[in-house]
């Protein structure tokens, strides 16, 4: 039986701008706003739009990302024909090859696709925070009767040479695309997200596969194909919310965005298009006497004796008498010790903060940086983070790092 | 084969005790009673048969049970989906002469071919109005060591009064025990001694044949109940040891006890002491976290995921998804699922049921030794 349209799910990047937080996860498994990771997202959209089958691409430190997606059944993926797939690099009879690029990670898993003989294919990203109805997508691929689109953004003008630029015109349809360009033609940004005609998509797979100098990309090297040979290709306009969260401070933003619904367009709150996520079984959170708690959203499991403001704290996270937290990212069984000040900063998983010690700086005129501190770490007693750090070592009680 | 099982299946009563929470238990039963701001009673006993290797668990529903399939469905969430025994539900199995039953023996007289068929030698049976962490494996070593016929779980405390007051038969009985050398020597009904006794917590524990053999013969004799018409009679026939359970007990008697049973896990020690052993699992929801805004106040407080706070909340425990409007003040009371508290309202010792809506301004107050109780869907 034929799918009409499957997902392929791009998590095989290191995400190396978020350093001491992929230090041992790929970046779709990074935590995310209080209870999720980056990759339920994509996830959550793909089941929300109807789509029941998705293989996800990994390659880089997949163990979290593996146990994390599991059957798939918190997404409801959990199916007898489809569902989720994990799909690492492995040995043919022809030989083996890590995935050199995006293109050339999804030519490797072409008889994945075939197995469920799809129209359609699209193609996703597991770096962006996005609540995003693939069906409007399709429905729009369908109604241009194109053999490509692309989800597109606008940029203002003045940061569109940072994007991948579709130029289009009144009908949407793509005539030029410029990558990171000086001069742009357009403000339409690339979102990474695609949708493919399958028989196009696996011809130019293959063609690019034949070719040695490609670098098999789908920006440097799919994209300029299908344009040299006037193929049917499209521009969709996406204008929700939408982050790609590949930076320290772009994470740490977009987890402050949630604390914003009313504002920020990032609702976890809508009912009608839910984002699932794996639960462990915690008890509910406990707020204490003498606590103090601000605009900050609290997951199960927490314990709470100081004072937060305007921060995220995940499953788990204990947050000793005396102790600080504002305009901070904690994930899950962090344990902030009395007395300590935590500010404008993320700290990742089972992390120990010490007494009295001070991690991050709120933003002053010379530092604006998001002190980062990665998962496990132990800062001693009385130790100081400075407000660009990035802790990837313990730091012994009184030391500093800045 | 890897012996990975307790050698024991669990057989759970979720009705048991109903009549003792007549507010709690109109739309559900005990089993289902919402406890500890994200669980329901059965949560405990059944994540410990879980933890203690118990892989083949009967239910056996009698009434008012769709809250409990609802809860449990396949069983996934506390690792109960298996090829080989997993979770099952009974339901009470009508022919054209049964009528509905009363009492564990015609529960069991009903799935007796089931149990005939079961693998395991031991079989353990479970009320679920005790929220325990339960070492069910100790207790079974403990039976195996002893050459007990029975062995019965209890703990020391002294009798709660609501169910001295109430102990007419119609309300069911509890059992309390003289016992000499771990063996229960004498077996009281519905006793009204003051002080500390030795008080059933209902959890058996036998060879299988023997329950069989014990059911067999006491259903064609008319009998009901399995303490008072089986193990009371043949007390000198049988080796009944008691298991004495040293850890924490949160046991639900009345809306009173409820209500304290609750209250008392806003102290950490209560919180650890319950929670601290092995994980206790629930049926998971995708939601959001909890969300406290700008000036919300909040002392005292145990919250469940999905709650939205922007009002002031003191000694109080929240289930999943509660709202508390601006300037709303909530304080000592126990709100479960979906309560919303809107602008401006002022309740004091309230029990909310799931998806109560105390409208604006409105003020409502029980006291410490009387919580009011509101049922669900209501709208104050």
């Amino acid at each position: 039986m034929a799918k009409e349209m499957i997902a392929m799910l791009l998590a095989g990047g290191q995400g190396s701008r978020l350093y001491a937080l992929t230090e041992k996860l790929a970046k779709p498994a990074v935590p995310f706003g209080g209870k999720y990771r980056i990759i339920d997202f994509p996830l959550s959209n793909c089941v929300n739009s109807g789509i029941d089958t998705v293989g996800i691409l990994t390659q880089y430190q997949p163990l979290v990302l593996n146990e994390y997606v599991g059957n798939g059944q918190p997404w409801d993926l959990d199916r007898l024909y489809g569902g989720v797939h994990v799909l690492p690099p492995y040995q043919k009879a022809s030989g083996s090859d890590w995935y050199k690029g995006t293109a050339n990670a999804i030519y490797q898993n072409i008889s994945f696709i075939e197995r469920y003989d799809p129209q359609y294919v699209i193609i996703l990203s597991g770096d962006q925070i996005c609540k995003q109805d693939y069906s409007d997508f399709l429905k729009f691929h369908k109604e241009k009767d194109a053999e490509f689109s692309v989800a597109v953004m606008e940029v203002p003008w003045e940061e569109a040479s940072r994007f991948g630029l579709m130029v289009a015109d009144d009908n949407d349809r793509i005539t030029e695309f410029q990558e990171k360009p000086k001069e742009p033609k357009s403000n339409l940004a690339s979102m990474g997200i695609y949708i493919f005609n399958w028989d196009i998509l696996k011809k130019y797979l293959e063609e690019d596969e034949a070719d040695p100098n490609s670098e098999n990309d789908f920006g440097n090297n799919i994209i300029p194909n299908l344009l040299r040979d006037n193929r049917r290709m499209y521009a969709y306009h996406f204008s929700g919310y939408w982050k790609d969260v590949g930076t320290i401070s772009s994470l740490w933003e977009a987890n402050m965005e949630v604390l914003d619904p009313e504002h920020s367009g990032i609702n976890l709150f809508d009912e009608d298009w839910k984002i699932y996520s794996r639960k462990s079984a915690m008890t509910g959170h406990m707020i204490s006497a003498g606590a103090v708690i601000e605009n900050a959203m609290v997951t199960d499991g927490c314990q709470i004796k100081g004072t937060v403001k305007h921060s995220i704290l995940f499953e788990g996270v204990k947050i000793e008498k005396g102790a600080i937290v504002e305009d901070a990212v904690i994930m899950g069984s962090t344990v902030i010790k009395a007395g300590a000040v935590v500010k404008h900063c993320i700290v990742a998983e089972n992390v120990t903060i010490g007494q009295n010690a001070v991690v991050g700086a709120m933003p002053s005129e010379e530092e604006k940086g998001v002190a980062t501190i990665g998962a496990g770490i132990t800062i001693g007693d009385n130790a100081k983070i400075g407000p660009n750090a990035m802790v990837n070592k313990n730091v012994g009680g009184g030391e500093e790092q800045w | 084969m890897v012996n990975s099982n307790t050698n024991a299946l669990g057989i759970i009563f979720p009705n048991s005790y109903d009549s003792w929470v007549s507010e709690l238990v109109n739309v559900r039963l005990m089993a289902s009673i919402p406890f500890a701001s994200r669980y329901r009673l059965i949560d405990f006993i059944l994540s410990s048969m879980t933890n203690c290797d118990i892989g083949n668990v009967s239910i056996m529903v009698n009434n008012n049970y769709h809250s409990l399939m609802d809860h449990l469905g396949s069983g996934r969430e506390w690792d109960l989906v298996r090829k080989n025994g997993g979770l099952n539900i009974f339901p009470p199995f009508a022919e054209k002469d049964s009528k509905p039953y009363v009492g564990r023996v015609g529960a069991l007289a009903g799935i007796l071919d089931f149990l005939r068929d079961q693998k395991e030698e031991y079989v353990f049976m479970t009320d679920t109005n005790i929220a325990v962490n339960f070492d069910f494996k100790a207790m079974l070593k403990t039976h195996i060591e002893s050459g007990a016929d029975v062995t019965i779980a209890y703990n020391e405390q002294e009798l709660p009064e609501c169910i001295k007051q109430n102990s007419s038969p119609s309300k069911g009985f509890y059992y309390t025990f003289d016992i000499e050398d771990s063996k229960v020597t004498k077996i009281y009904v519905n006793s009204k001694e003051s002080g500390v006794q030795n008080f059933s917590m209902n959890i058996f524990v036998l060879k299988r044949d023997l329950l069989i053999d014990l059911i067999d013969e006491a259903f064609v004799h008319g009998h009901q109940y399995f303490e008072r018409d089986i193990l009371l009679p043949k007390l000198n026939q049988l080796k009944v040891y008691a298991y004495k359970c040293e850890g924490y007990i949160a046991r639900i008697c009345d809306l009173k006890s409820y209500y304290d049973e609750n209250m008392k896990l806003l102290d950490d020690y209560n919180l650890n002491a319950l929670f601290s052993g092995p994980s206790i699992y629930t049926k998971l929801h995708g939601g959001n976290p909890a969300r406290y805004m700008g000036g919300s106040k909040v002392q005292d407080v145990m919250a469940a995921d999905g709650c939205i706070i922007e009002g002031e909340v003191e000694n109080s425990i929240l289930f999943r998804s509660v709202k508390i409007a601006k300037g709303a003040k909530v304080k000592n009371c126990i709100l479960m699922q979906g309560t919303v508290v809107e602008a401006g309202a002022d309740i004091e010792y309230l029990v909310t049921d799931k998806n109560v809506t105390i409208t604006a301004g409105k003020e409502m107050k029980g006291t410490d030794t009387f919580p009011v109780y509101i049922s669900k869907f209501q709208t104050v």
